[in-house]
């Protein structure tokens, strides 16, 4: 049997060839996400790694509960005082004391040095001890030794034309500093940390700039020779003072590597979810395919079975060819993987999200991953018309039978209907029943399998309205649609893969509309601020408090009111906060409170929404546990509850002076401007864009430009899920290929007749093009009108997190699905092109 | 046995014809010919029948005429028309326009119904049917009641009507018939070579047939006798027994 199962593969290439282009393309997408993934992981691990590799030990302050921040963690700083105890330890051969923090460089006219996609802008100290700085090494020039000395990141002195010598800038929380650059650093053979921005100052320095004069981040220790990182640690907890802790370096790198994988894990999700979709569809072709091959080898199958092959010899010859193709596919596919990590990455830079970069990593799991699930699924798609092969009986497959009309069965159509009702009900409940967000998921699930299931049902009317207007272009037309619905479900198999796509990408841009345009409905009615100012990068960590102290004297700013940002736990559970200024934020933030009054707000205070007072049966005078991870717990008394989110979104409201206090020196994200009334607003923008000048780490924006601003954003993101998604399009329009590829090859003798009786080449071509018209406009009709439906749904439910309009973007939607039929027009190329070259008199003659 | 002369190719009788026609497949060495050096003229208005052994060259021959294959060499008039010079485009539309068809099987489109079907080339066209014309030739081959349904659901001489009505309905030159009866038991057979015969008598079409059975070859007015490319013979007003004689002599 196995001879007979090489045979028959290698007797039919085209099939071979686009079978295997199917599996490999899902794989690929799959390979691709893993690599990008663990690249990222590498580059992210690598950053730290470079940075604490020379230290064996840590002292730092014990904290239950630690932010992460994207970049590290933040914990409460240490006494100075600790570190002459520390160097006399047992073991020590070195301790220094290590501050770290916001530090952004200007070049030399004073423009702030923004790193792309939102890219951490590090200050650090520079140990003096060499083995302690690790991997980090002065690429020229010397280590920063006095005050206003700095070492910059080799990159940013290329890119910048800053020589080491020549004196700039750096912003701070604080106030702006002038440096002398006395030297570049290089990170292990790269120039820079992952496309981050670093600053190195001597630890005095450090502690003025970026934290506290009298305490430290952490003490970093180097142990003396021969003592372990375990043993020094051990000898550190025993004399460090309650409160902090002594762990290995080790022990950091982990913790920081584990910080990274949680960051990392939403990108991850989001790229393994793409990778689901890609192999979801490519499943539908591989099923669709093997279906295609049973059928057409049915006469092949039945004469093997009356020479005397069992069901069971058929069955496994089957799984054998798809075992082959799978493995064979997948390793391809592997191949490829890489090629689309690379791309990926690209695309990632593209569209602005520069993530930190390294060589690309392809692991051994990568590898095993992709080849076991892509062998898997297309077992697992081949199974089932593997089955339905042993079925057939010998007699059956042997008559001479052209390909009839398939009738849709009874049992797909209750089946299909019950899905979808459980599905719809599912939706309904999660949207208006207030059942939350689990059972509209899974009410999503259902609907989108009742749809597939129901699919062949809805193909013969979907394809007469579809076909409507091809009537007009007369026989081919008309045939066209007769051909896409007279296999319903192969029909429907392949147009599902397109429809998948096409609803995901279409669901993306109406929840994306609907949350720009609840956006703008904030920005527009949700404040009574003129002028908007933002961090220079709006992806930054945002600016120095001092820019508000700029703004206020501007001539013509009546108010101005910042606003913070940040995550603490409150009663057990992490969330968001925002940091605002009681006399000003109730006007310009227009933060209504139904119960107590913002100018209660102050040290030991928080203002809370009113679902979360619901939530936790809170009162006026009630407090609340929080914690924060620089000053650890806190009971904060509710001062003021408010209804209605609008600018502010966040359930919690503290008082912005209380957050230095509480959470630590922080930047403003955002600060909104009124002005005096009368005055030109224009010219204020312009006064305000002046007095910015010596802060470059921040911008102002009227209404318009702050709505394009920010949506900028959601536009990004919008374009990199939509590019992801087309990559599933593509493998649905290639299982067009598939399917179209196939019937062609089975109605060889029908398209001879056609020839024979006057089609001309050009009117066969047409008919198939117009063909695959038909099934490509039927998955993204139905995939869009799905869209719709969930994009809706999806909004709706987080209206109670600030999506407050629901935007279909009709024109969008048009685009797509008429990109969904001219792509359907491409499918049908090759295929078109065959059919018009059937040899007449092969069809007619009776063999 | 002597090779018949037979008339020149443009003279005015003859619907179709060909001259010094030639048909060979392969190259060097593996080429054969399967039809040498025929001429032959069709005559309008008339039933001929071409029999003879298999390779002979009797399909060859009608596919040529047809406007199926492309000669190697000689030419194929079909009235006026050189087909031979025409290119594929060209040979398409003769077919679709001046010519009907009917194969030994899968005659039909398995997706359309027999009313269809018979207008099927019509369509392709772009043309709209006459009605009258269609309705009475369904009527002749006794299909009137069968016009709804589908190929799967019409027996095999039923389907074989519907290809003769679809040949007919674009009132085509000359109809074409390869093997029709092939696939038939006798009595479809019958009832469609009658039909053929109607088509001729009543409505001057001219019909050319291949066929190795000397019982339709008896229902034409004339039989030409094919043998190793050649045309051996020829015979009119033929009856089976005579046919089935000089079918003898062929060696079939």
């Amino acid at each position: 049997m196995l001879t007979t199962t090489l045979r028959g593969m290698v007797a039919h290439k085209l099939r071979l060839a686009l079978t295997t282009a199917s599996i490999a393309l899902g794989v690929a997408f799959l390979a691709g996400t893993l690599v990008m993934t663990d690249t990222m992981g590498a580059a992210f691990e690598r950053l730290f790694d470079k940075v604490s590799s020379g230290t064996d030990a840590v002292v730092r302050t014990e904290a239950s509960f630690t932010e992460s921040e994207g970049v590290g963690t933040s914990r409460a700083p240490i006494d100075a005082k600790v570190l002459d105890q520390v160097k006399n330890v047992d073991g020590v051969r070195v301790a220094e004391g290590s501050v770290s923090g916001y530090a952004l460089l200007t070049d030399n006219d004073g423009k702030a040095i923004i790193p792309a996609g939102g890219l951490p802008t590090l200050g650090n100290t520079m140990p003096e001890d060499e083995s302690l700085r690790g991997d980090v090494e002065i690429l020229s020039g010397k280590a920063p030794d006095a005050d206003h000395e700095v070492v910059i990141d080799a990159t940013s002195a290329e890119e910048n034309d800053i020589e080491v010598g020549s004196t700039i800038k750096v912003l701070f929380r604080g106030p702006t500093e002038e440096f002398t650059v006395v030297g570049t650093a290089g990170f292990g053979g790269e120039k820079d940390l992952g496309g981050s921005t670093s600053a190195y100052f001597d630890i005095d320095t450090a502690q003025r700039v970026l934290g506290t004069p009298g305490v430290f981040d952490t003490i970093d220790v180097g142990a003396a020779e021969g003592v372990s990182q375990a043993e020094l640690a051990d000898n550190l907890s025993e004399v460090v003072p309650g409160g902090t802790e002594a762990v290995t370096g080790e022990t950091v790198a982990d913790e920081n590597s584990e910080a990274v994988k949680d960051d990392l894990q939403m990108v991850s999700v989001l790229l393994t979810i793409f990778a689901g979709i890609a192999l979801f569809v490519g499943g539908f072709i591989i099923w669709n395919t093997f279906s295609m091959i049973v059928t057409q080898r049915s006469r092949e199958i039945a004469l093997m079975r009356a020479i005397g092959a069992t069901r069971r010899q058929i069955k496994r010859s089957l799984l054998l060819e798809a075992i082959l193709i799978g493995a064979g596919a997948s390793a391809v596919g592997v191949g490829l993987g890489i090629g689309v990590g690379k791309g990926l990455q690209s695309l990632m830079d593209a569209v602005g999200f520069n993530l930190p970069t390294t060589s690309l990593q392809v692991g051994p799991r990568t590898i095993i991953v992709s080849m076991l699930v892509g062998t898997l699924v297309t077992v697992a798609a081949a199974m089932v018309p593997a089955r339905r092969a042993t079925r057939v009986r010998p007699v059956e497959a042997l008559r001479e039978s052209a390909s009839s009309i398939e009738k849709a069965s009874r049992k797909r159509a209750v089946a299909g209907f019950g899905l979808l009702t459980l599905g719809t009900a599912g939706l309904l409940a999660g949207l208006f029943g207030g059942a939350g967000m689990a059972p509209f998921g899974l009410g999503l699930v259902l609907a989108l399998v009742g749809v597939i299931v129901s699919l062949p049902l809805a193909v013969r009317p979907l394809a007469a309205l579809i076909a409507a207007p091809m009537k007009l272009r007369g026989m081919p037309g008309e045939l066209a649609k007769q051909n896409a619905t007279r296999n319903p479900r192969r029909t429907a198999a392949t147009a599902a893969a397109l429809m998948i796509g096409l609803t995901l990408v279409v669901s993306m841009s109406v929840f994306a509309s609907s949350l720009k345009d609840s956006f703008g409905e904030v920005i527009g009615d949700k404040t009574n601020a003129d002028l908007y100012v933002t961090g220079a990068s709006n992806q930054g960590p945002g600016f120095s408090p001092t820019v508000v102290d700029a703004v206020e004297d501007v001539e013509g700013v009546e108010a101005i009111t910042p606003n913070g940002w940040g995550m603490a736990r409150f009663a057990g559970l992490d969330a968001s906060y925002s940091a605002v200024d009681p006399s000003t934020a109730g006007d310009l933030m227009r933060l209504e409170l139904s119960e107590g009054s913002l100018d209660d707000l102050g040290e030991e205070s928080v203002v809370v929404s009113k679902s979360a007072a619901d939530t936790h049966q809170w009162e006026l005078g009630d407090t609340v546990d929080v914690e924060f991870a620089t000053s650890g717990a806190h009971e904060l008394e509710v001062v003021g509850i408010y209804d209605t989110k609008g600018w502010v979104m966040d359930d919690y409201v503290i008082d912005i002076d209380a957050q230095t206090a509480l959470a630590g020196p922080q930047l403003f994200t955002t600060a909104l401007v009124k002005l005096v009334s009368g005055a030109d607003q224009d010219e204020v923008q312009d006064a305000i864009a002046a007095a910015l000048a010596d802060h470059p780490d921040a911008k102002v924006m009227n209404q318009d430009e702050f709505e394009a601003d920010a949506s900028g954003f959601i536009d990004s993101l919008l374009t990199f899920v939509t590019v992801m998604l087309l990559l599933a399009v593509v493998i649905a329009l290639l299982g067009i290929v598939n399917t179209l590829a196939l019937s062609v090859f089975e109605r060889t003798r029908e398209l001879g007749l056609l020839r024979a009786v006057g089609m001309t080449r050009g009117q066969v071509r047409a008919m198939v093009r117009w063909e695959s018209v038909v099934i490509a406009l039927i998955g993204a009709v139905t995939g869009a009108g799905l869209g719709i439906g969930i994009g809706v749904g999806l909004a709706h439910m987080l209206e109670d997190e600030g999506i407050t309009g629901i935007a279909i973007p009709g024109p969008q939607i048009a685009l797509y699905v008429a990109l969904a039929a001219v792509a359907g027009v491409l499918a049908a190329m090759g295929p078109a092109r065959s059919a018009a070259k059937v040899d007449v008199l092969k069809a007619v003659v009776t063999d | 046995m002597s090779v018949t002369t037979i008339t020149p190719p443009r003279a005015v009788t003859a619907a179709a014809g060909a001259v010094n026609l030639s048909k060979s497949y392969g190259s060097g060495d593996a080429v054969v010919t399967a039809l040498d050096d025929v001429t032959v003229g069709l005559g309008e208005g008339e039933f001929t029948a071409i029999m003879g052994p298999s390779g002979s060259g009797k399909s060859t021959l009608l596919h040529l005429l047809a406007g199926l294959d492309q000669p190697t060499s000689g030419q194929v008039f079909l009235g006026d028309t050189d087909i031979s010079t025409l290119d594929d485009k060209g040979l398409t539309l003769l077919r679709r326009d001046r010519i009907g068809f009917i194969f030994q099987s899968f005659n039909l489109l398995p997706t359309m119904t027999a009313a269809e079907n018979i207008v099927l080339p019509l369509r392709i066209a772009g043309r709209t049917p006459d009605d009258h014309w269609v309705a009475s030739i369904v009527e002749t081959v006794g299909l009137t009641e069968r016009l709804g349904h589908r190929p799967a659901q019409l027996s095999g001489g039923q389907q074989q009507r519907v290809a003769a009505a679809r040949a007919l309905a674009s009132k085509p030159q000359i109809v074409f018939a390869d093997e029709p009866t092939g696939a038939l038991d006798s009595r479809s057979g019958a009832e469609l070579l009658g039909f053929l015969r109607k088509a001729v008598d009543e409505l001057g079409q001219t019909v050319v047939m291949v066929t190795h059975d000397a019982t339709a070859a008896s229902y034409a007015d004339r039989v030409l006798f094919l043998a190793d490319g050649h045309i051996v013979d020829s015979m009119r007003n033929p009856t089976a027994d005579a046919v089935l004689d000089t079918m003898k002599t062929l060696g079939a």
